[in-house]
């Protein structure tokens, strides 16, 4: 019976540690892509399959775990346009309108494939378990699933590159295992500051075949924010940061 | 022949496609912040009325024109924003200019929308003096607890407005837990000749102020308005989302000495004296196919009953007739000016339904939104229809085409409007 009891602790211990050390791996991925607070600015294109583009440039603001927000530059049709995200719940507010409302992570405030969740990203580690590690030689495959209902997609597969712990790809699927769209992580550049990172994130989607949606980073630095900045009063008030 | 000239075409653009496809760039220096900024849309909006000349509202408008069946109307609209910053001062203005080609030939109008000063000496704390909108409630197509806007259209709820000359301050507070943020908004709104004079009763100066609350994953605001240049109001509003897809929302408003405004058979405008309950309930729900619907019942308090309005379009008709058998209009337009501040209101009368439904990008058509939005009387079962499509077909334009059909029986709300077709486009460039 003690040989039973031990046998089952070490077991237990082991799945234990494997877990941890897993959930740490994707917490390295999270850190290298960028600091818990941060600003940086993005440029979202959206690229037909006739070859017609349009582009946003976005000022991101992220705090800690849960606070992101975003602020639309250009075009001028969207300028002034800003997006909030505390954990779950997320808000547009559109100048004309006035009032912030609600949104949800699968819309999307800028069309094409990229969605709300995409554009408002909280650590990977905050939405999603490990559920398996596979050891591909050069890449890790990561397998995770999503803590809760209400993130956008429920698995998600990640191939990230062994020395550097930053993802080449992750592919973004359903709970059936549908593939929803891929993700491809290009261009390592140096942001100064130790951050070292893709610049450029592009999406395909089989949803929408021929699509494509890139998005460039052209500055990311660590900053700290105070709370207030991730409330919805700030939020008419975000380009005062910059 | 051909046949090489069209491959290398074909070549041509290929390695065009991919060059332009290594090309996108981005760099810090074309985001510089600039403080002094411009900008805002200009708008080109053409419209065809069908008439409903059977209807009482055509009667009062149009008793001494014949305009035939239709009339057309071309709208040029152009707003402008321009703001300068400097430290922790902000400056910004927003005009608004009309120019309209219509029955009655061509009007112009330019109207300061906002003129405002900001001082944000520090993240928590904002204050503003000046023209501007407060922008209260949660509900899409109406507001009741927007103590201190105008009206929005719910026809085109997105429309820039007006706001009211203001001093106000926001003070905000975040924590920890299930409640993240407290802020409070207090306000003064002076009411004279010059300010404000369209608020209220004048010589007046009104405060009030808002409390929100971000609680539990919910939005709660606490409202209220006091100050004498209309009853005093209080209010509540909420916003959640149940899951990821699915949001509900709702305000609530109590005016304890609500003044009704009734024209009387003696050409006189009496007022009905009692407590006024206004609320809003709605939801919106997202599908997996990216299809929206929205839901919002209001109960309008402040609105007339059926039999009200039947007593209006008896007095328009009986006006009607005597300005026919007589020639004096004098009733009609005694009519149509009281009328135009009381019966003739987004919303007259005290219960409605407001449905939309749009799919966003259907097809693979990006920037492409057909929708689908219907006004429902509830009180008299007449109703809207507004098939509408809007499409942004480059960088800062956008179009959009909307047809308004209306239907309702004699007496009834949407029956009785001045036309029942409204054929709308609409180009707008932003720059």
């Amino acid at each position: 019976m003690k040989k039973i009891a031990t046998v089952l602790f070490i077991f237990l211990v082991s799945v234990a540690l494997y877990a941890s050390d897993n959930t740490q791996l994707l917490k390295q991925v999270d850190r290298n892509l960028n600091p818990e607070s941060f600003e940086s600015y993005r440029k979202l294109i959206n690229i037909e399959p006739n070859g017609r583009e349009k582009e946003f440039v976005l000022f991101t603001v992220k705090k800690g775990k849960d606070k992101i927000a975003a602020l639309f530059i250009s075009p001028a049709s969207e300028k002034g346009r800003s997006t909030l995200r505390l954990d779950e719940n997320m808000w547009l507010y559109i100048p004309n309108v006035g009032k912030p409302v609600r949104i949800t992570s699968l819309q999307s405030v800028v069309g094409g494939v990229f969605n709300n969740s995409d554009i408002l990203r909280l650590d990977y580690a905050e939405e999603y378990d490990v559920v398996e590690v596979e050891d591909l030689g050069e890449e890790y495959l990561l397998h995770l699933k999503a803590k809760t209902n209400s993130v956008a997609y429920d698995k998600l597969r990640m191939w990230a590159d062994k020395k550097k712990s930053l993802p080449n790809k992750i592919e973004c699927l359903t709970e059936a295992s549908m593939l929803i769209k891929t993700i491809y992580f290009k261009q390592i550049k140096d942001f100064g500051g130790g951050i070292i990172r893709p610049s450029v994130i592009e999406t395909d989607s089989p949803l929408h075949q021929g699509y494509k949606s890139v998005m460039i980073f052209a500055g990311i630095k660590q900053r700290e924010f105070k709370d207030e900045v991730f409330t919805l009063p700030f939020l008419p008030n975000l380009e005062s940061l910059r | 022949m051909r046949s090489i000239t069209l491959y290398f075409i074909l070549v041509n653009l290929l390695v065009s496609g991919l060059l332009a496809q290594e090309e996108h760039t981005f760099d810090l220096s074309e985001i510089e912040k600039k403080p002094f900024q411009f900008g805002g849309y200009l708008e080109f909006r053409p419209v065809l009325f069908g008439l409903n000349r059977d209807s009482r509202l055509y009667e009062l408008k149009f008793y001494d024109l014949e305009e035939g069946k239709t009339i057309a109307e071309y709208n040029f609209n152009a707003l402008l924003d321009a703001s300068y910053e400097k430290g922790i001062f902000r400056a910004k203005i927003r005009t608004n200019t009309d120019i309209t080609k219509s029955f009655s030939g061509w009007t112009h109008n330019t109207t300061l929308y906002e003129a405002l000063l900001s001082v944000n000496p520090s993240l928590s704390f904002h204050l503003d003096i000046g023209k501007k909108r407060m922008k209260w409630g949660k509900g899409y197509a109406w507001n009741p607890v927007a103590f201190i806007d105008r009206p929005k259209n719910p026809n085109d709820p997105e429309l820039a407005l007006e706001g009211y000359v203001v001093l106000s301050m926001d003070y905000i507070k975040s924590f920890q837990g299930k409640l993240k943020t407290i802020s409070f908004t207090p306000f003064l709104l002076p009411v004279n000749e010059h300010i404000n004079s369209t608020f209220g009763k004048p010589n007046q100066l009104n405060f009030g102020g808002k409390l929100y609350f971000l609680f539990y994953d919910t939005d709660i605001d606490l409202l209220f308005l006091s100050g004498g240049s209309m009853p005093a109001r209080y209010g509540i509003d909420f916003a959640r989302n149940i899951t990821s897809n699915f949001e509900i929302h709702g305000e609530f408003a109590y005016i304890p000495d609500y003044n009704k405004k009734i024209i009387q058979a003696d050409d006189t405008v009496g007022e009905e004296k009692y407590s006024s309950v206004n609320y809003l309930l709605g939801i919106r729900f997202l599908t997996k196919t990216n299809t929206t619907f929205f839901f919002e019942y209001l109960k309008n308090g402040n609105g007339y009953t059926s039999y009200e309005l039947e007593n209006f379009y008896s007095l328009i008709d009986q006006a009607y007739q005597s300005y026919l058998l007589s020639g004096d209009d004098s009733q009609l337009e005694f009519l149509s000016g009281a009328a135009s501040q009381t019966y003739r209101t987004f919303a007259p009368v005290q219960d409605y339904l407001y449905i939309r439904i749009s799919q966003k990008e259907p097809w693979n058509i990006l920037y492409f939104i057909p929708s689908f939005t219907s006004i429902i009387n509830l009180t008299d079962n007449s109703f809207s229809l507004t098939p509408e499509l809007l499409y942004n077909p480059f960088t800062n334009l956008e179009l959009r085409a909307k047809m308004t059909i209306l239907f309702g029986k004699d007496g009834s709300e949407f029956g009785e409007k001045q036309n029942d077709l409204r054929l709308e486009f609409r180009g707008r460039y932003y720059f």
